[in-house]
């Protein structure tokens, strides 16, 4: 049919229905290459956050880069980051993604440590609602035994501090 | 080429909700964010949301008010995936998603599809089209993958810089805007958008949703289609279905109710890529 044979604002709409089959699902698992940010994962098994300093133009990365992006320059040092930082914001994960199901709701952070940001969760809160936008927390590491890997935890300073001076861990 | 046929489509409920949330958070900046943290889509835009309300004291009840003048133009359109009114107090009751974001906050879902038909100047004389809908400018941006690298958490950078670009092609300034379909994939999504569009000044739009400034007969009425929110958000139609709604409300052909009031015949569509990766500014003009 032709535009010109059909009627203006004619309508139709199509919807398909009746029975379906199921595809074979599919899964799955990308090995992503670490080889030039070996420092970086090695870090956080001794609890240290390292990010990188372009040594051709100072820029600081973190995450961590290989290459500047700035300066295009390959030429980079590791430096470790301070282990205080100001929290900026922070969500509580209760509807949680694939392969974090079995997780408590955790809390996502990004804090402001030196000149750059991290993210991490912010752990032994009891309630999101203690946490406030600008509290002042302690950087670690963290071993997560469910997906046998290290991640950067914060823990609020003031707490952080009972802790240390009663032993409440 | 004088005419071309855009076509966006997207299937998102073949898989179950937590892989949903997967395949959004990994849409994001997998290695360093998901992987670690598991980072999903409605906690990108909670840790925007956390930013903005304890910067501008903006407030859950602000956030909610945007879910419910969306549902009151879904519950008018017929092609929207909910069909419903919803109060204040029925978002802020829902589960939480992704605190201080809840169920009402957020954009579902969604399985759809739009098109639209673009053609030249030369195409649509010749067609003798009498109705046509002008793309006055297009601006667009992009902005860091990482998150912990963005200028801050109480704008979307991308939208700033796209807005400018395309307010400055078409010669035009925020206030001219008469209808917008902005991108509110969550509540606090269309806050940011209305400040980083220009519409109202940072911080301010909390109280422009409290004042009805974008809602019919206020500064630019906002989502008359049900947006994201009320409408749906099958993310690769979402672009042209906001083209979609904004033609129609250019020729003034929606229901009674869902019509925007015109003058200038100037509509705008932001659409928002990632968590903020890519940023598009559309002004069209009847
Ligand atoms: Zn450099």
């Amino acid at each position: 049919m032709g535009m010109a044979e059909r009627k203006a604002g004619s309508r139709k709409t199509v919807k398909i229905e009746g029975p379906t089959i199921d595809s074979v699902p599919i899964t799955y698992r990308h090995r992503i290459p670490i080889g030039r940010t070996v420092k970086y994962w090695d870090g956080l098994k001794e609890g240290k956050i390292y990010a990188t300093r372009c040594k051709s133009c100072g820029a600081v990365y973190y995450p961590p880069q290989a290459d500047c992006p700035y300066c295009g320059s390959s030429d980079v040092e590791w430096i470790e980051l301070p282990r205080e930082g100001i929290l900026e914001t922070f969500t509580r994960v209760y509807a949680k993604p694939q392969g974090y199901e079995d997780f408590e709701p955790y809390i996502i952070t990004i804090a402001r440590v030196g000149d750059v940001r991290v993210m991490g969760w912010l752990i032994n809160v009891k309630d999101e609602r203690c946490v406030k936008v600008g509290d002042e927390v302690i950087l670690g590491t963290t071993y997560i035994e469910k997906h046998n890997k290290y991640i950067i935890t914060f823990q609020l300073k003031k707490q952080a501090m009972l802790t240390t001076q009663y032993g409440l861990t | 080429m004088d005419i071309a046929l855009a076509v966006g489509v997207e299937k998102m409920n073949e898989v179950d909700t937590a892989t949903s949330l997967a395949v959004g958070g990994r849409g994001g900046n997998y290695l360093w964010e998901y992987h670690f943290y598991g980072t999903t889509f409605p906690a990108y835009y909670a840790l925007y949301a956390t930013a903005h309300m304890a910067r501008f004291g903006t407030t859950e009840e602000q956030l909610a008010l945007v879910r419910v003048k969306n549902q009151k133009y879904a519950a008018r359109n017929p092609k929207a995936q909910f069909q419903f009114e919803v109060t204040v107090e029925d978002v802020l009751k829902s589960r939480p998603i992704a605190w201080p974001l809840k169920l009402y906050d957020c954009s579902a879902i969604t399985d759809g599809a739009a098109a639209a038909i673009v053609a030249s100047e030369d195409a649509i004389r010749k067609l003798r089209i009498d109705t046509p809908v002008w793309i006055e400018a297009i601006g667009y941006a992009s902005d860091t993958s990482n998150i912990t690298r963005r200028e801050d958490y109480v704008s979307l950078k991308a939208t700033k810089i796209a807005a400018q670009m395309a307010y400055k092609r078409a010669g035009i300034e925020p206030r001219d805007v008469e209808v917008a379909e902005v991108h509110d994939c969550f509540t606090i999504a269309e806050i940011m958008a209305y400040e980083d569009l220009g519409f109202v000044e940072k911080g301010m739009g909390g109280k422009f949703i409290e004042e009805g400034q974008s809602d019919i007969g206020g500064k630019v009425a906002v989502n008359l289609s049900g947006g994201l929110l009320g409408k749906g958000h099958p993310l690769g139609a979402t672009g042209l279905a906001m083209i979609y709604e904004l033609v129609k409300q250019l020729r003034e052909e929606r229901e009674r109710g869902r019509q925007a009031p015109l003058r200038k015949y100037i509509a705008l569509a932001h659409n928002i890529g990632g968590t903020g990766h890519y940023g598009y500014v559309t002004i069209l003009r009847r």
